[in-house]
C-alpha cells in the first residue's frame, strides 16, 4: 500500500484536488440555488391574481425540478446531461470539468432547497411578526432575521451535504472526469492491487469527510458566538441621566 | 404607581375604530367595534379569553385584515391603505416578546431605525442606548435575547418599539408569559411610559394596572364592546350584568 503510495502520490492528490474541487463548488453553489429556491417558496402569497398566477406557476417549476433531482440516481443524470448534450450539438461533449460541476451543483442544489426551506420554516412566526411590527418589509425581515437562524440551523444538514458529496462525486467517473475514484481504477489497471488501491483510497476519502466535518462543527461553534456577555459597568448614573432626558422629551 | 384620573384635556383624536368586524371563515370574532383613541390615552382592554381583545389589536395595526369597517390613522390618509406606514407610527408589544435571536440587545433596538427610518449607524444607536436607559437595560447592550429573563426581553422589547417613535403603542398581554416579579418590573416600566404621555393600548388581565394607569378601560366579550368607561365606572359601579359577573371573579 505504501508502494502504491509513494508510486502514484501525484495522480492521487491529482484526484483529491478535483474530488474537492467538485465537492466545495457543488456544495456552494447547491446552497446558493437552495437559498434561492427556500427564499422564492416561502415568500407569502400574493394578493393580485395575475402575481398568483405567476407565483404559483414559479412554485410548480421548481417543486418539478426539485423532486425530478432527488427522484434520479446522480450517476444517471451524469449520463443523460452528458450525452444529452452531444446528441443536441452533433457529437460535440460538453468540458468533462465543467459537467462535473455542474451535475453535482444542481443535484446538490434540489437538496438544499428542501433543508433551506425547512430551516426557514423552523425559524419561529413570532419574530416575523416582530419584525414587521416595526414597518420592516418581508425582504427585510428575510434577510435581516429569518435567514441568518435558518443558516445556523441548517449547517448540520449542510456539512452532512457536503460529506455526501466527497463520495458522491466518484460516480462522475462514468463521464470519464479524473476524480479520486476514477484515478484508482486507473491504478489498478497498471497495478493489478485490486485490494490494497481500494483501502488506500477508502483511508483517503475518510480522512477527507472526516477532516470536513470537525471543520464544520468548529465553523457552527463560532456561529454561536460567545456563551456569556459584558456586563456594561456604571451605568447606574447613565441610566439616571437617560431617564432624565427621557422625562424631558 | 402613581394614580393618573385626569382624562386627556384637549382630545385629540390620534386613532379611531369604525365599526371594525372581523371574521375567520364561519367564525364571527369582532362585531361592529367602534372606538377612537385620543392622544395620551392609555386605554386598557379587558375580557375573557376568546372575546378578540388580540385580534382587535391585530386588525389595529393590520397584522389581520378587517372583514368589515375600517382603522383611521388620523392626520395620514396614506397610512391607512399601507400596513408597513401604519406599523411605523403604530408599534406593538408582544405577549411571547418576539425578539430577534440572531440580534443582541442594542441590534434588535437599532435594526428598525436603520432598514425603517434609514437612520445612521451612530445615531440609531444613541436612540436605542437612550431607550434601553430609559427601560433600565442599558447594561445589556451585548446579550443575546436567550441570555435573559423573560421580564428583561420584554423591557427590551418594549424599547424597540419606542425606538420607532410610535405614536400609539399597542400591548398585546404582555405580561401573560411572566412570573409575578417579573411582570412588576414590566408593568412599572409601563406606568412610566404611560405617565410621559405615550398614547398605549393595552390588552391585559392586569387589573390593578388597568385601575390605577388607564383613563379608559373597555370590556369585551364575544366580539363585541360590552362597557367602556373610566376605570371608576368600570371597576366600581358597572353597569352591565356580564361586566359585573368578570369582575367578580378576577
Amino acid at each position: 500500500m505504501i508502494a502504491i503510495l509513494q508510486e502514484y502520490i501525484v495522480d492521487i492528490l491529482i484526484g483529491v484536488g478535483y474530488t474537492m474541487l467538485v465537492a466545495v463548488i457543488g456544495t456552494v453553489v447547491g446552497l446558493a440555488i437552495g437559498v434561492l429556491i427556500g427564499v422564492y417558496r416561502t415568500l407569502p402569497c400574493p394578493r393580485n391574481k395575475a402575481a398568483k398566477f405567476f407565483k404559483r406557476a414559479g412554485d410548480w417549476v421548481l417543486g418539478a425540478y426539485v423532486e425530478i433531482f432527488r427522484g434520479t440516481p446522480m450517476m444517471v443524470q451524469a449520463m443523460v446531461i452528458y450525452w444529452g448534450f452531444a446528441l443536441l450539438n452533433n457529437g460535440q461533449t460538453l468540458n468533462v470539468t465543467f459537467s462535473g460541476l455542474f451535475i453535482v451543483s444542481i443535484n446538490t442544489g434540489a437538496y438544499m432547497a428542501e433543508i433551506v426551506r425547512g430551516g426557514i420554516i423552523s425559524v419561529d412566526r413570532g419574530q416575523t411578526e416582530g419584525a414587521h411590527a416595526l414597518g420592516l418589509s418581508h425582504t427585510q425581515t428575510m434577510f435581516n432575521v429569518v435567514l441568518p437562524q435558518a443558516l445556523r440551523n441548517i449547517l448540520p444538514s449542510v456539512s452532512n451535504e457536503f460529506v455526501i458529496n466527497i463520495k458522491d462525486t466518484s460516480v462522475l467517473n462514468v463521464i470519464g472526469f479524473t476524480e479520486l475514484f476514477f484515478v484508482a481504477k486507473d491504478i489498478v489497471t497498471q497495478t493489478y492491487q485490486t485490494f490494497r488501491t481500494y483501502l488506500l483510497v477508502a483511508i483517503v476519502y475518510f480522512i477527507l469527510t472526516f477532516g470536513i466535518s470537525m471543520l464544520l462543527r468548529l465553523c457552527e461553534r463560532k456561529m454561536d458566538g460567545k456563551q456569556n456577555f459584558k456586563l456594561l459597568g456604571s451605568q447606574n448614573l447613565d441610566a439616571q441621566s437617560y431617564a432624565l432626558e427621557a422625562q424631558n422629551d | 404607581m402613581t394614580d393618573i384620573t385626569a382624562p386627556a384635556t384637549a382630545s385629540q383624536p390620534v386613532l379611531c375604530v369604525q365599526h371594525l368586524g372581523k371574521t375567520f371563515g364561519e367564525h364571527t370574532v369582532l362585531k361592529d367595534i367602534d372606538f377612537t383613541v385620543n392622544k395620551g390615552d392609555v386605554i386598557c382592554i379587558i375580557g375573557p379569553s376568546g372575546s378578540g381583545k388580540s385580534t382587535l389589536l391585530r386588525c389595529v395595526n393590520l397584522f389581520e385584515r378587517p372583514t368589515s369597517g375600517k382603522i383611521v390613522f388620523c392626520g395620514d390618509d396614506n397610512a391607512c391603505q399601507n400596513p408597513r406606514l401604519l406599523r411605523q407610527r403604530v408599534g406593538m408589544v408582544f405577549q411571547n416578546f418576539n425578539l430577534f435571536n440572531n440580534l443582541n440587545v442594542l441590534h434588535n433596538c437599532t435594526l428598525g431605525p436603520r432598514k425603517v427610518l434609514k437612520m445612521g449607524k451612530t445615531e440609531a444607536e444613541t436612540l436605542a442606548k437612550k431607550y434601553l436607559a430609559a427601560v433600565g437595560m442599558d447594561s445589556y447592550l451585548n446579550a443575546k435575547p436567550k441570555q435573559l429573563s423573560g421580564g428583561q426581553k420584554q423591557r427590551v422589547a418594549i424599547a424597540r418599539a419606542l425606538c420607532m417613535g410610535p405614536q400609539v403603542l399597542l400591548f398585546d398581554e404582555p405580561t401573560s408569559a411572566l412570573d409575578p416579579e417579573m411582570v412588576g418590573e414590566v408593568l412599572s416600566v409601563m406606568s412610566d411610559l404611560a405617565q410621559q404621555g405615550l398614547t398605549m393600548l393595552v390588552v391585559t388581565h392586569e387589573m390593578n394596572f388597568a385601575r390605577n394607569v388607564a383613563n379608559r378601560v373597555i370590556f369585551m366579550d364575544d366580539g363585541v364592546i360590552v362597557e367602556q368607561g373610566t376605570p371608576q365606572q368600570i371597576f366600581d359601579a358597572p353597569q352591565q350584568q356580564r361586566t359585573k359577573d368578570f369582575l367578580s371573579r378576577s
